[in-house]
């Protein structure tokens, strides 16, 4: 069917018109397992505060040569033709520009940030990448460096919503405790298209300890089980396959009455299908079983992805006990008692030593959405398992995470009304909706072996949506 | 008997049952049994592996599935060079497939296979008549225009009209329900005693569902994910009310309720060595024991159509060394109410067991808590060659869960007068 | 049979037409009756090559599976041309046109293939008084060379007139057929006493669903193109309400269904009492006396016999 804005922003005639009507235009993203094509500026800002020399081996560790950035700074600028001042420019188009901004405690010394970020914005590229790595204000010594640490999500957001072309602005806040290794899986995450629908996102990595580096970085997953829930269709069956991509061994999962559909996933990728309603008492018991029987006795689980989730949407004025409780039961409370049975060391086919938990959240768990109580309330849930179980296992080298989904399109996203979804597809910084496997790259970064330093976060997959910010 | 090692059965998939013109009525056999078969390897993750064979079959047949099984291979997750072959048995051909593969994996020819059936009674061939099938032979093989001309002209306008198959036994016109009406009434069997049976299958089949048995048994197809023809609510009052379809006048009792419907539904087994299945970390429910098939002289009237199990089951239990109440589990199919009564009867009747199987005393009586615990053919419905994969995978699936040792029998009556038994053995 | 050197033979080239020799038997002729001299002559043709491609479509149209030895019943259809033949000829007694198929009587010696060349003959016997009128045979033999492989016994009733100085009770004349009651309805016996009735269940064990074109069908493979089976319209110009099924084909379709049970030679003995309205359902049965094999074609719910049947 031919959508009435894609007439507007897919004919010459119509992009000038839609343009003049302020329609945003969408970029085709770069996704995958790519770099960006221009240069890595690197700038490690000076500052009062600890510093720290993560970001620089993290780089090394990659692989990547940073160059230098260019600072816009008086000293540095020309005068153009018309007389006024010209900042510095690069050469060149660059890539990404990584700000080492950990040291900064004071407030003039935010200014660094504005010099590196001025001519960067305008040289980066299609679907460039600025990524601020900051200290978590949590940690900072005085309450000045706390409020400057604090200063560097503001400027991040709203970097992201600058930013045209499928760029995207994250904050990476660590500690000194935080390795290069440990940082490692989560730069390369940032700078490859992996993350292109993530952005405007602050996160955490404070552990020291990086997990097991994959000796392929190609097949970070090759002979680790990994079970996904929901995955049958859409943004599960997304999951699935970057999973498969990445060599895991896949144990897919979702009700009995999605056989059909679970059957085609299972049988494109290679995995096993286990039917089976995750509301069920037994539930984890059974995937314990499954994965005991078809991949050894000994056999662990190295990730489970909670993605199986319903919405049985109603304004809270006509929501009964149903409603409200089938949503909160499939969506939390099946997850909290198959976490528990799988977390159990002594069941067989349970959670593996450094193993990884993944739920999946949503924009409205975060923001709450109209009609959406029930729903809401089982995400902001989810929100909070993760928060807390993530201290409880770390000493485990298990890590428990989530992604919070904004606008995916999948085949469910197709049938809201016609406004309501082209309103959620543009009015983000990307201007358009994420694709399952924005989410999917995302949890994988999560459930990575080498992510073992990224624990209790909540990384919203939305394209920086201004819905529910 | 020396056996040179053990045949198991893995596992099996089946897709939900449909009512003929339901859920599968524009379907294909072909598509049936591709849903069952790409199920199976989902479940135990063969996608893209070659297993020694498949074999199946399917009891309505168009000419153009000539190669039913290795053209549904072909469009599967199998590896593409994962031989297949036909086979057909009338209502046996599940179980008898299965039969064959075991008996291959047991002699080393193979280490695993795939087996069973489907059936479609909605998308049935239709044959042009005889005289129109005649002519386009003939200007089929004509050598010149003219010839072709003469044989198109041949045609009447009698002969357009389409050939169906017949429900009938070809060799006595009457359909097996007409069969089963008459040796349902040479026993006696109550029309009380055949709804009880139907209500039960149906009850015990729900429970089933409702208990995520079949979750593991069970993919579902084209937005069916039930057996169709499955009455949770049904009763022995609600089957009362029913008229006869089969007999006539008196004594007739023979209903629909109480007789299978025509289905349509697909379903395999996934039979190996044990060594193949530990290989690859599957499970195995039961172990292939042994297997029988008898058949009847029933064009002669002398015996009902579908009562050979009644003579196959007391040769395999000789064989073993088994008597009939050494089972956990009977898997009887219900082709209609009134076989299954008439099969126990028979086993029961001291002047049957003399004069038909030649033996002393009568196989004698079966706990009948242990029968079609999980319902059968009546509630799941019937497509022919389903059926046997049906029986194989649920009973040793049931078997498995009652724990090592516990032993099942498995009795299905087919058209032509034949019957098809086996023993399963949970390991 | 006479011996072979008394009897005049009538060498045939080729298989009479039996439409031809029906148009011929249709002139008027003064014809010698029930008191006439029935032919002494023997009407024969040597060394026949039989039709494989008509042997086929004979074989499905009457149910048998097609094999290479064949039925009794084909070689009857194959002397049947040479039966018509003296029937029809000026000198034949009586009118073709009345005369009833009532029984029949086969020997197969031993087993006959397809590809076996056959010398056929045929000739008349025995005429007779019977209750309702005269009786008479017709004799049919195949060789294969010398050696005698098949022999066929045909008893024709022509109702109305018997030979002169016949008893009133001419029942004890004819041991097998008796007169039909109805004079519509040629075939419809007074009594029903039979030898064959003993043992075989009331209750068919198979029904045969006989479509309305069966007639024309079993003409088209057999050469029997008496109106009768043909249209409705011809039958009704004969008396009957509808196209009835050749008696013949009715008996080789019992004897299809017999296919696996009969054995390499036999003898095949029916009555026809009956005739097949078509189209219609009909219902058969057997049972097994000795040796023998007993059948019935009867009604569907088995209450009127159409034709009862032995193999021996």
């Amino acid at each position: 069917m031919t959508k009435v804005l894609d007439v507007l922003t897919g004919n010459p005639v119509a992009k000038a018109v839609g343009k003049q009507l302020g329609v945003p235009q969408a970029t085709e993203l770069r996704r995958g397992r790519s770099l960006p094509t221009g240069d890595v500026v690197l700038a490690v800002l000076a500052g009062s505060g600890a510093t720290s020399s993560a970001t620089r081996e993290a780089l090394k560790g990659l692989g990547v040569t940073p160059v230098d950035a260019v600072r816009d700074e008086p000293a540095a600028r020309t005068t153009g033709e018309d007389g006024r001042a010209v900042p510095p420019a690069y050469s060149s188009k660059i890539g990404a520009v990584v700000l080492d901004a950990t040291a900064l405690a004071t407030v003039p010394e935010l200014e660094g940030v504005r010099a590196v970020l001025r001519p960067a914005l305008r040289a980066l590229g299609s679907s460039g990448r600025v990524i601020v790595v900051g200290t978590a204000p949590e940690l900072t010594d005085s309450p000045e460096a706390a409020a400057v640490q604090q200063a560097l999500e503001g400027i991040t957001r709203s970097v992201g919503k600058e930013l045209r072309k499928g760029g995207t602005a994250n904050l990476v806040l660590v500690s000194t405790e935080t390795t290069g290794a440990a940082l490692s899986s989560t730069l390369s995450f940032l700078l490859e298209g992996r993350s292109a629908y993530v952005s405007g996102q602050p996160w955490r990595v404070l552990g020291a300890e990086a997990g097991q580096v994959p000796s392929d970085p190609a097949a970070p997953f090759a002979d680790k089980v990994v079970v996904v829930t929901g995955a049958a269709r859409g943004i599960g069956a997304g999951i699935a396959e970057v999973f498969a991509r990445d060599g895991a061994s896949l144990v897919v999962v979702d009700i009995p009455a999605a056989g059909e559909a679970l059957t085609k996933v299972a049988n494109r990728l290679g995995g096993t299908a286990l039917q089976l309603d995750i509301t069920s008492p037994d539930a984890g018991q059974k995937i314990a079983a499954h994965v005991a029987a078809r991949h050894g006795k000994d056999a662990r689980i190295h990730a489970i992805i909670h993605n199986a989730g319903i919405t049985r949407d109603k304004l809270l004025v006509n929501t009964d006990e149903d409603r409200w409780g089938s949503v909160l039961e499939v969506n939390l409370a099946a997850e909290i008692r198959i976490n528990e049975v799988l977390l159990d060391a002594d069941v067989a086919g349970g959670l593996a030593e450094g193993g990884r938990i993944v739920g999946v959240a949503s924009t409205s768990g975060v923001a709450g959405n109209r009609g959406q109580t029930n729903y809401a309330a089982s995400k902001a849930g989810v929100i909070g398992l993760v928060r807390a179980e993530a201290p409880v296992v770390a000493d485990r080298g298990i890590t428990v995470n989530a992604v919070a989904p904004g606008f995916i399109e999948t085949e469910m996203t197709d049938r809201i009304p016609f406004a309501t979804r082209e309103f959620a597809r543009r009015f983000n910084s990307l201007s358009q909706g994420g694709k399952p496997v924005d989410v999917a790259e995302t949890i994988a970064y999560l459930a990575a072996p080498d992510s073992g330093a990224v624990t209790g976060q909540v990384i919203r997959v939305c394209g920086q949506s201004q819905i529910g910010a | 008997m020396a056996q040179a090692r053990n045949a198991v059965i893995v596992g099996g998939n089946r897709i939900p049952f449909g009512k003929a013109g339901g859920a599968y009525a524009s379907v294909s056999n072909q598509d049936m049994l591709t849903a069952a078969l790409d199920g199976l390897v989902a479940r135990f993750g063969l996608a893209g592996q070659r297993v020694g064979e498949v074999a199946a079959g399917a009891v309505l047949k168009h000419s153009r599935d000539f190669n039913l099984t290795r053209e549904t291979v072909l469009g599967s997750a199998l590896d593409p060079t994962t031989p297949a072959y036909d086979l057909q048995q009338a209502c046996g051909t599940g179980l008898e497939a299965v039969i064959q593969v075991a008996n291959k994996i047991q002699l080393g020819q193979i280490d695993s296979a795939i087996a069973g059936g489907v059936d479609s009674a909605s998308d049935a061939p239709i044959a042009v008549g005889e005289g129109l099938r005649r002519a386009l032979l003939r200007a089929n093989h004509a050598k010149t225009t003219a010839q072709r001309i003469q044989a198109f002209a041949s045609i009447r306008p009698g002969d357009l009209a389409p050939e169906t198959p017949r429900n009938s036994e070809p060799r006595t016109g009457l359909s097996m329900g007409e069969h089963q009406a008459r040796t349902a009434k040479e026993w006696g069997i109550s029309r009380e005693a055949q709804d009880e049976l139907a209500a039960a299958s149906h009850h015990n089949m729900a429970r089933a569902w409702d208990e995520g048995f079949f979750d593991d048994l069970v993919t579902p197809f084209r937005k069916l994910s039930k057996d169709q023809g499955l009455r949770p609510e049904t009763s022995v009052e609600k089957l009362a009310k029913l008229s006869p379809v089969f007999g006539k006048g008196e004594g007739a009792t023979m209903t629909a309720g109480n007789s299978t419907p025509l289905s349509d539904g697909a379903a395999l087994v996934l039979v190996s060595s044990e060594e193949w299945a530990a290989e690859r970390n599957l499970p195995v429910l039961a172990r292939f024991v042994d297997a029988e098939v008898a058949a009847v002289d029933y064009v002669s009237g002398d015996e009902g159509l579908l009562m050979a199990p009644a003579y196959a089951v007391p040769r395999l239990l000789a064989r073993q060394g088994l008597s009939l109440q050494d089972f956990d589990l009977y898997e009887i199919h219900e082709a209609f109410a009134s076989t299954v009564l008439t099969t126990l009867a028979a086993w029961e009747d001291e002047e049957f067991a003399a004069e038909r199987l030649g033996l002393d005393a009568p196989l004698g009586a079966i706990d009948r808590s242990r029968l079609n615990v999980n319902g059968s053919s009546l509630a799941a419905g019937h497509p022919f060659a389903a059926t046997g994969g049906r029986i194989v995978a649920s009973l040793a699936k049931m078997l498995s869960d009652k724990g090592p040792g516990s032993r099942g029998l498995i009795s299905i009556c087919a058209a032509g007068g034949q019957g098809v038994v086996a023993i399963l053995e949970a390991v | 049979m006479a011996s072979e050197e008394d009897v005049d033979v009538e060498l045939l080239d080729t298989l009479p037409g039996i439409g031809v020799e029906i148009a011929r038997a249709l002139v008027p002729t003064r014809r010698g009756g029930p008191d006439g001299q029935l032919p002494t002559r023997r009407v024969m043709i040597t060394d026949l090559e039989q039709d494989a491609e008509r042997f086929t479509a004979y074989s499905r149209v009457c149910g048998f599976t097609l094999r290479d030895s064949v039925p009794a019943t084909w070689l009857h259809v194959l002397t049947f041309p040479l039966q018509v033949h003296l029937m029809a000829a000026p000198d034949f007694p009586l009118a073709l046109a009345g005369l009833v198929h009532v029984s029949n009587e086969m020997r197969l010696h031993r087993p006959v293939d397809i590809g076996e060349r056959l010398t056929l003959s045929s000739s008349a016997a025995d005429l007779r008084a019977h209750r309702s009128g005269t009786q008479l045979d017709l004799l049919g033999e195949a060789r294969v060379g010398d050696e005698v492989v098949w022999t066929g016994r045909s008893t024709y009733l022509a109702r109305g007139k018997r030979p002169s100085g016949s008893p009133e009770d001419a029942g004890s004349l004819s041991a097998g057929a008796e007169a039909p009651a109805d004079p519509q309805n040629p075939y419809e016996k007074a009594g029903e006493a039979s030898k064959t009735a003993t043992k075989i269940g009331e209750v068919p064990t198979a029904l045969w669903r006989l479509p309305g074109g069966l007639g024309r069908e079993y003409a088209g493979v057999s050469g029997d193109v008496n109106p009768i089976h043909l249209t409705p319209l011809t039958a009704k110009a004969f008396g009957f309400p509808r196209t009835i099924a050749h008696g013949m084909w009715t008996h080789a379709r019992a004897l299809a269904a017999l296919e696996g049970r009969l054995p390499g030679a036999y003898e095949a003995s029916v009555e026809f009492r009956k005739p097949v309205l078509l189209p219609s359902t009909v219902g058969f049965s057997f049972a097994r006396e000795g040796e023998d094999l007993a059948f019935r074609v009867t009604s569907r719910d088995g209450s009127k016999v159409h034709l009862a049947g032995t193999v021996a």
